[in-house]
């Protein structure tokens, strides 16, 4: 791979290409540590990680590790031998670890990503943090409420980088709609759509039947608080994001619907967040059909952003030609049926305009490589950005707040003590 | 198999005189559209393209008509 090639796959290259490297400092103040002047003042210099958890998730981070310049992985930890083998296939010259704090005692480890279960990131957090270690933890931040605050507030006190794996603020696309959301172009938020459908159990094959538990954690309350918080964090944190607001209260409904095999989460969740201007954020997600995919929709007053796709629907698309109207309503004449209801109605169907793209080539990342290429130069920083722990605890704690809803069943608001 | 076939300069300019007319009928279809749906007239020029493409449409139409006569014409003519 040549030079020109890595520049341009690192984070700094693409906010350049997109334009956003200057216009977006004051929007998104945790770019302003990704400069390309940043970048080239820390040439030469490298971020020694240890990645603490070494499954499907970690081998993700450990791949894109192996294409950032300033990284070197110098130790692996997994307690389950098969993974950490796996593991080891990326970095074959890393320390390997089955006890996590053995991995924290080695001095040649500046950051750890942890990409262990859900139920592990808390104390797998405070204990690297204690360490020394800078961190960077997957999503969901921790198992409840409680744990991410106390998480929030040892980060405070050491003064060590604390990531939590929310890509989509360090995505390209992302950070471009976002820009022009924040400013108004589109008009005011009105609500915020969010959807994620997929069609499988969710379950990962078992060698043997003790091992249930321990590889498919995610169906398991003791370890997981099942949609919310493996795919709601990630979509919820867009309204917070857009609007520039918490929400004020949540309600919602989760329900064993159709997977109905021994699991303890919900495989239908349906979320309503209600913003302080009335502003209404959406998040459903069904695991029996995949229709519809995943979307993640800004509802703005003149135009829709579609984060996913990066596409702009202007309310009033552009205007077409005399003559193209006439072809277009000839063509309705001749292909549409008559409404059999009389011309009072007529099916309110979704627009057909095509919209506009944002940034190219919308689904050539989905943020995660920046956000690892990222934390790694912050690594060699030392510095935590502004304002980004905040957008990381505001995320899982509404994720949590409505899992919370669902399993009381009542309408939910953040209780005082936990705002930061 | 096929014989030489001659185009008369008289056959000539009478497709040309044809398409003019196409070309004049899809000119007016556009000054039509742009009274019925209020435009600017900047789009008799601007959508010049959209004229040639439904002039050539008519024309081929047109030929399509020529075509059904010439054949009944020789099945059931004389």
């Amino acid at each position: 791979m040549d030079k020109k090639n890595i520049d341009r796959r690192s984070f700094f290259g693409k906010l350049g290409e997109i334009g956003l490297a200057s216009a977006a400092l004051s929007a998104f103040p945790w770019i302003e540590a990704c400069t390309p002047r940043q970048a080239d003042e820390q040439k030469n210099e490298y971020a020694r990680i240890g990645v603490i958890g070494t499954g499907s998730r970690g081998c993700i981070h450990l791949m894109f590790l192996q294409q950032i310049p300033c990284a070197r992985v110098v130790a692996l930890c997994d307690n389950y031998e098969p993974n950490l083998l796996n593991g080891a296939s990326y970095f074959p010259e890393a320390a390997r670890y089955s006890d996590y704090r053995e991995l924290l005692g080695n001095k040649e480890v500046d950051a750890v990503v942890i990409a262990t279960p859900l139920d592990c990131h808390y104390q797998m957090t405070m204990d690297a943090l204690d360490a020394g270690k800078h961190v960077f933890c997957e999503k969901a931040m921790a198992y409840d409420i409680a744990q991410c605050h106390r998480m929030y507030l040892k980060q405070k006190e050491t003064g060590k980088l604390l990531f939590v794996g929310q890509q989509r603020l360090f995505d390209p696309k992302y950070l471009k709609a976002m820009s022009s959301v924040i400013a108004g172009d589109y008009g005011p938020v009105v609500a915020v759509r969010n959807y994620w459908y997929r069609n499988n159990d969710w379950r990962r094959s078992v060698p043997s039947p003790d091992l249930e538990r321990h590889i498919n954690w995610r169906l398991y309350r003791e370890y997981s608080r099942g949609l919310m918080t493996e795919l709601a964090c990630h979509q919820l944190q867009n309204g917070m994001w857009a609007t520039g607001m918490l929400p004020e209260k949540v309600i919602g409904t989760g329900e064993t619907m159709y997977w109905k095999d021994g699991r303890e989460v919900y495989d239908s969740v349906h979320a309503i967040y209600t913003f302080p201007n009335g502003v209404h954020m959406t998040f459903d997600s069904v695991i029996s059909n995949a229709h519809y995919g995943m979307g993640e929709q800004i509802l703005c007053k003149d135009a829709t952003v579609d984060l996913i796709t990066s596409r702009l629907y202007y309310e009033k698309p552009q205007r077409r030609s005399s003559i193209e109207s006439l072809i277009s309503d000839i063509e309705k004449g001749i292909f549409t049926n008559s409404a059999f209801a009389g011309t009072s109605w007529a099916p309110e169907t979704a627009s057909r305009d095509t919209g506009i793209a944002i940034v190219a080539n919308a689904y050539e990342s989905d943020g995660t490589r920046e956000i690892m290429d990222a934390f790694c130069r912050m690594v060699i920083k030392g510095e935590m950005p502004d304002k980004l722990l905040d957008q990381f605890y505001y995320a899982t704690v509404f994720s949590l707040l409505g899992d919370e809803a669902m399993l009381q069943n009542k309408e939910m608001r953040l209780d005082p003590e936990w705002y930061v | 198999m096929f014989k030489d076939s001659i185009i008369t300069a008289k056959d000539k300019t009478r497709e040309v005189i044809i398409f003019l007319v196409c070309f004049v009928a899809a000119f007016l279809v556009n000054v039509g559209a742009i009274i019925a749906y209020r435009g600017p007239w900047t789009e008799i020029f601007t959508q010049i393209g959209f004229v040639v493409i439904i002039a050539a449409v008519i024309y081929l139409l047109h030929w399509l008509v020529r075509l059904a006569v010439m054949v009944i014409r020789h099945f059931f003519g004389k």
